[in-house]
């Protein structure tokens, strides 16, 4: 067995490495403390509110219609058969007086308003001026009576997924461009910063509201790609720059010297030295894309009535400001991702950049 | 020098041809024409019968494919004319004059009081770097930060304009006045500056909050060079070395802050201009948008643009101006 002759401690990866020093940033450790939170709710969602049992015994099987709420097509097809028609608890005794249920936490629809004695006892939801949070109703309900915490609760998988997908397009598109501009330069660059310069001019919500108004019937995936396809230029940037400072350097030019292709020298070699700072922006890029995509919705631009997002309740609230429900819960959910996304990325800077690390000592 | 502005100039026109054709190929195909999109909507029997839609679509100049009225359009652009709004009735100039006002009226006082703010509290925060009151204050600062524009200027509508409502803080919900235009004029200024404290509050924190974390990142990079070294060795004074050498010094990163802000001066906000409806650039694109006004659209557009691209020469001008280190060859 060899010995260490000097007291070095055993050397830790780069990740390792900003991981630790992530770790003892109390308020970045909280972001991310939150944002698995926020997982958790979106995934467990019809756990959580919903009119569908969670697990049911019916007829001598055992089913899980809340499955229904991630899509329709799992709701299974006897109690569209036996005309449940989404109303669980009084059909559940009536045609099968042996099957029992789990019902989630709440019940409440992201919806439709609940009615009366849907659950028996319960009063039909109010709506409109007269919809002020209850014991009921935790947050409130919208104009239509539907109650807001279900909406919330099942609009989360939508706040998160617009970060992710939408960053996650930004950000292919902007490694893909600022590599190719980097590291080939010459006319490839030329043609890349160019493009890059020209999406960077059109004002960006001008581009996202013009190709918006291009499709008839716009998803929250459209608005998603779209946010993704308008975002991509800082990744750009600096993914060109740390491609045009890493391109000459000798770990990548003993790759050349051993071989290696163009792209094999750029996946390989490059890009998971130029991935740290480009992961910065990125994050931040996911909190603008929240909060793009919810003023979006706000501004009337966002998905269609069923789906539930944060913005579209903040868009019903603009019609009747006596309804401070419908803006401080959602505005206030908003904000924290936000804030959380931003929090992460600041952490992560500091992390990851020796240069600010150097000036904290 | 020349030879540098020249071919800025030109990149520049040519990335504004480009940026222009893209948006009227979109604006064009976009489903619905300025014809058919309002009135349809709001009443289906005032909708023109098909003969009378193929005249106006000839008058307009909308029965042409999208390229041929794209070159129509630049022609004219050209020659300085911008067209006539479809939907308005109006020349797009006319347009764009008349709501031009309201937007740096609201945009320029938000810059300048984020400006007297941001400095000093960029300036203090450096000079308390890392005591319990900046990391406090700096904190509210990030908050104020990651706020949404528009869940606080719906925050405020609700408790100045419902709460406060028939209290002597009341603010007026929408608008720029509610007085005629033959009230006296200190009426009305006093009216505008009434309907201007929400949005301009609603402007002013964003660009606050930004523009004092850029100060102290600029600033704490200051700090480290080694002139203020120098300075503290001679013996000046904590509060001298922060003014004189440190702060002087980071004047040249907040030049190009200012060029960049250029457009957002004169381009307005739409989010906050379409929540407290204020008759501003930034509404009168959306609307343009949604009436598929295609020469206003494309008006703002050119004008947003050239004002992005100015504002980024701009810059880079004032940046060689300012430190004589950097030239621009």
């Amino acid at each position: 067995m060899t010995q260490r002759d000097d007291m070095r401690p055993a050397p830790t990866g780069f990740w390792a490495d900003a991981w630790s020093r992530f770790r003892r940033k109390p308020l970045a450790m909280a972001a991310l403390l939150f944002l698995v939170g926020l997982m958790l709710v979106a995934i467990l969602a019809p756990l959580i509110a919903g009119t569908r049992p969670v697990l049911c015994r019916y007829k001598g099987r055992i089913y899980a219609p809340c499955l229904a709420y991630f899509s329709r097509s799992l709701e299974p097809s006897i109690f569209a058969k036996d005309r449940f028609r989404g109303t669980y608890p009084t059909n559940l005794r009536e045609k099968d007086p042996d099957s029992w249920a789990i019902w989630p936490l709440v019940f409440q629809d992201p919806y439709r308003a609940v009615r009366a004695d849907e659950w028996p006892g319960r009063p039909e939801n109010p709506a409109r001026d007269e919809g002020r949070p209850s014991r009921l109703n935790l947050f409130g309900t919208d104009q239509a009576g539907v109650d807001v915490f279900a909406k919330m609760v099942h609009g989360t998988t939508i706040a998160l997924l617009v970060g992710f997908v939408s960053m996650g397009i930004a950000g292919t598109i902007g490694l893909i461009v600022g590599a190719l501009g980097g590291y080939f330069g010459g006319w490839v660059d030329m043609l890349t910063s160019r493009i890059t310069e020209i999406v960077m001019c059109i004002p960006t919500l001008v581009l996202i509201l013009a190709m918006i108004s291009l499709l008839e019937k716009p998803t929250i995936w459209h608005t998603m790609a779209i946010i993704g396809m308008t975002g991509w230029t800082g990744i750009a940037r600096l993914t060109r720059g740390e491609f045009l400072r890493l391109k000459n350097s000798e770990f990548v030019m003993a790759a050349r010297a051993a071989g290696a292709g163009p792209v094999r020298i750029m996946l390989r070699h490059i890009l998971p030295n130029a991935l740290a700072p480009v992961l910065v922006p990125i994050t931040f890029g996911i909190a603008s894309a929240i909060l793009t995509e919810s003023s979006l919705s706000f501004l009337g631009f966002g998905p269609p009535p069923p789906t539930a997002s944060w913005g579209s309740i903040l868009n019903d609230a603009r019609g009747n400001l006596s309804m401070w429900w419908l803006v401080v819960f959602p505005g206030v959910a908003i904000f924290l991702t936000v804030l959380s996304y931003n929090l992460i990325g600041e952490g992560l800077q500091e992390a990851t950049d020796p240069r600010l690390r150097e000036a904290r000592k | 020098m020349a030879s540098y502005l020249v071919r800025r100039l030109v990149l520049g026109l040519l990335t504004l041809v480009v940026i222009t054709c893209v948006v009227y190929g979109l604006a064009r195909n976009m489903p619905g024409t300025p014809l058919t999109v309002q009135l349809g909507e709001t009443d289906p029997s005032r909708k023109f019968n098909p003969e009378d839609l193929e005249r106006m679509k000839r008058i307009y100049g909308l029965d042409k494919p999208w390229p041929v009225g794209y070159a129509q359009w630049i022609g004219n652009v050209v020659q300085g004319d911008l067209g006539r709004s479809i939907s308005r009735k109006q020349p797009v100039t006319t347009l764009i004059a008349e709501r031009i006002g309201p937007t740096f009226l609201i945009s320029g006082t938000a810059l300048l009081l984020a400006w007297l703010t941001a400095i000093p509290l960029g300036l203090y925060a450096s000079a308390r770097s890392n005591r319990l009151d900046e990391r406090i204050s700096s904190l509210l600062l990030y908050v104020l930060y990651s706020f949404p524009t528009f869940v606080a200027a719906l925050f405020l509508q609700i408790v100045f304009a419902v709460w406060l409502r028939g209290s002597g803080w009341e603010l007026p919900l929408f608008g720029m006045t509610d007085l005629p235009p033959d009230a006296p004029l200190t009426a009305r200024i006093a009216d505008i500056a009434r309907h201007m404290i929400l949005p301009v509050t609603c402007q002013t924190y964003v660009g606050l909050a930004y523009d004092s974390r850029f100060i102290k990142a600029n600033m704490e990079e200051a700090v480290r060079q080694d002139y203020i070294r120098t300075a503290r060795a001679k013996g000046a004074g904590p509060w001298r070395v922060l003014f004189r050498h440190a702060f002087r010094n980071t004047l040249i990163p907040l030049v190009t802050l200012l060029g960049l802000s250029l457009p957002g001066l004169i381009g307005g906000s739409v989010i906050i201009e379409q929540i407290f409806t204020w008759p501003g650039m930034g509404r009168l694109f959306f609307e343009s948008i949604r009436e598929r006004d295609y020469p206003t659209i494309m008006g703002l557009t050119l004008m947003f643009s050239s004002l992005t691209l100015a504002g980024q020469l701009l810059a880079d001008l004032l940046y060689c101006l300012v430190d004589p280190r950097v030239s621009v060859e």
